[in-house]
């Protein structure tokens, strides 16, 4: 039954994971309101539906989020293109490798929120609080996956491209740098999923710009709003699925290559 | 291009001080426009020799002098006049075909319009014409054969150095490619060093074959195969090759006897 898309199993196993869904919310739904559940705790998936409308319709959503989605894209980019251009400069020297290796192995292993109590002392609790905490954060395990990426290349290619009359710079701009793409891109997978964390995190902590999306998570959860606590969950959610799907979708433009496991 | 080589000697560190030598005052005259491969069991040192001819590795001791048999007293630089065609083909998967082929065209600064030109042409040669976006991914194994071939011939550099090229090759395609190699040899004669375990190819293929020893390798014998050339898979049922083929079987055998004696050696005293 390899044509499974156009029989009655083949439809069955293409809808399962929606029915289940509208299962799920169906029976919650139910649940609250059979057994009179106060909003406070649990509020029905209707009523947060309606909430999350009213917030989107108020621009509150919008507003909120795209402040997020600034603070997200600024610290990451400062990370990005501090940890590639480390990076690089480690895999392609030994000296800056040898000075860089002890800090990163001292810091990269340090939780970064344990650093806000410093960062609010030095830089307040503005913007460029939030920035610097999620760029440090997102910093180490893109420095981390450009330097393995560089370091990793495969020594067949280097020495093809030698033997073809490349020199030591032609070497390192057009197979060393190439090659190590993929292992960056998953440094900066990496470093833009705890980049949304942070930010959201720094927002909920000390911070006194009364925006973003942890403000609008705390707001909301002092004041017992727990409809509108639940509706920014789910943009939050939605938006990081987003983003995780950008970036494949980068990847795949930038480096179509990684698609063939057997590419040489 | 001659490619002398003499009292080549590689030695690899071993564990525990134990060196490991993988050739043993190698030293041979690959003559201008000879097609010569070399046969032996794995291990023998062969593909490092490729290597130190190529100049991307260094030997232990020994000299290869590069020179025009017209000239004998210019020695050339090592590397410069010859290209190296792989045993894994080492084709860059981020570049199209296209891009593979005009590399050693882009590294000397050839503008591109030049070399796509150049590429096209010599990609149209070896029959991948409409592949030229494609990447090495992408394309069967025969196909990133041609690439890594053409790749190679677009420097019209007058050695060809090939290291088990066709190796990872299926029967079929292994066939085809050695009609395709034939065909590039006896349109360009270039000087060629082919390396191989496979008895009947080393035959097919060369003037002559040079059958090594198991590890430390050193030349065994010298075969001269008097084949007519243009050769042609038919030959293989001739008795000229017949005899050939005896004769290094009887030769290869006794060394790949030796070689496994040295390896189940290796694991026992390990």
């Amino acid at each position: 039954m390899k044509r499974g898309k156009t029989t009655f199993s083949g439809m069955i196993e293409r809808a399962a994971p929606a029915l289940v869904i509208v299962a799920v919310l169906a029976i919650w739904e139910l649940f609250v309101r059979l057994r009179g559940i106060a909003p406070i705790y649990l509020p029905p998936p209707s009523t947060i539906a309606v909430y999350l409308f009213r917030m989107l319709a108020d621009g509150t959503i919008e507003f909120n989020l795209g402040v997020t989605l600034l603070r997200i894209f600024a610290g990451f980019a400062v990370a990005a293109i501090a940890g590639v251009t480390l990076g690089v400069l480690m895999g392609m020297s030994r000296i800056v490798a040898r000075i860089a290796d002890p800090w990163i192995a001292a810091l990269y292993p340090l939780p970064k929120i344990a650093l806000i109590p410093l960062l609010v002392i030095w830089l307040g609790t503005g913007e460029v609080y939030k920035i610097v905490i999620s760029a440090i954060t997102a910093f180490f395990p893109i420095v981390i996956s450009t330097y393995a990426g560089i370091r990793q290349t495969d020594q067949g290619l280097v020495k093809a491209a030698q033997d073809l009359g490349a020199n030591r710079r032609q070497i390192q701009m057009k197979i060393v740098i190439p090659a190590a793409i993929p292992s960056i891109f998953s440094g900066l997978h990496l470093g833009m999923g705890v980049t949304v964390i942070l930010v959201v995190a720094a927002e909920m902590i000390g911070s006194s710009s009364q925006s973003g999306m942890g403000f609008l998570l705390i707001q909301s959860g002092q004041v017992m709003e727990t409809e509108k606590v639940f509706a920014s969950l789910i943009v939050l959610a939605v938006v990081g699925a987003l983003i995780i799907k950008l970036q494949e979708w980068i990847d795949r433009k930038v480096a179509p290559w990684t698609a063939y496991r057997d590419g040489h | 291009m001659d490619v002398i080589v003499e009292d080549i000697t590689q030695v690899w560190p071993g564990r525990g001080g134990a060196d490991v030598v993988a050739l043993d005052r190698f030293s041979h005259c690959f003559a201008s426009h000879r097609f010569s491969c070399l046969l032996g069991p794995s291990g023998c040192g062969k593909s490092t020799l490729v290597q130190i001819v190529g100049g991307l590795e260094r030997a232990s001791s020994g000299s290869v002098r590069i020179a025009d048999p017209a000239l004998p007293g210019v020695t050339h630089p090592v590397g410069a006049d010859s290209v190296m065609v792989w045993q894994n083909l080492n084709l860059f998967p981020w570049r199209s075909v296209l891009d593979n082929v005009a590399f050693g065209l882009e590294m000397q600064g050839v503008a591109k319009a030049e070399r796509h030109d150049r590429a096209k042409a010599l990609i149209a040669s070896v029959g991948l014409s409409g592949f030229e976006g494609h990447l090495p991914g992408q394309l069967s194994g025969g196909m990133r054969q041609r690439v890594a071939l053409a790749r190679a011939l677009i420097l019209e550099r007058p050695i060809m150095l090939m290291d088990e090229p066709f190796g990872a090759l299926d029967a079929q395609t292994k066939i085809v490619m050695q009609e395709e190699l034939l065909r590039v040899f006896d349109q360009t004669h270039k000087t060629i060093l082919f390396v191989t375990h496979a008895i009947e190819e080393a035959i097919l293929l060369g003037d002559e074959v040079i059958v090594m020893t198991a590890r430390p390798g050193r030349i065994k014998e010298v075969l001269k195969v008097d084949l007519p050339r243009p050769r042609s898979l038919e030959m293989v049922n001739s008795k000229a090759f017949g005899a050939l083929f005896d004769r290094a079987f009887h030769l290869i055998r006794e060394e790949v006897m030796t070689s496994m004696i040295q390896q189940t050696m290796a694991l026992e005293t390990r």
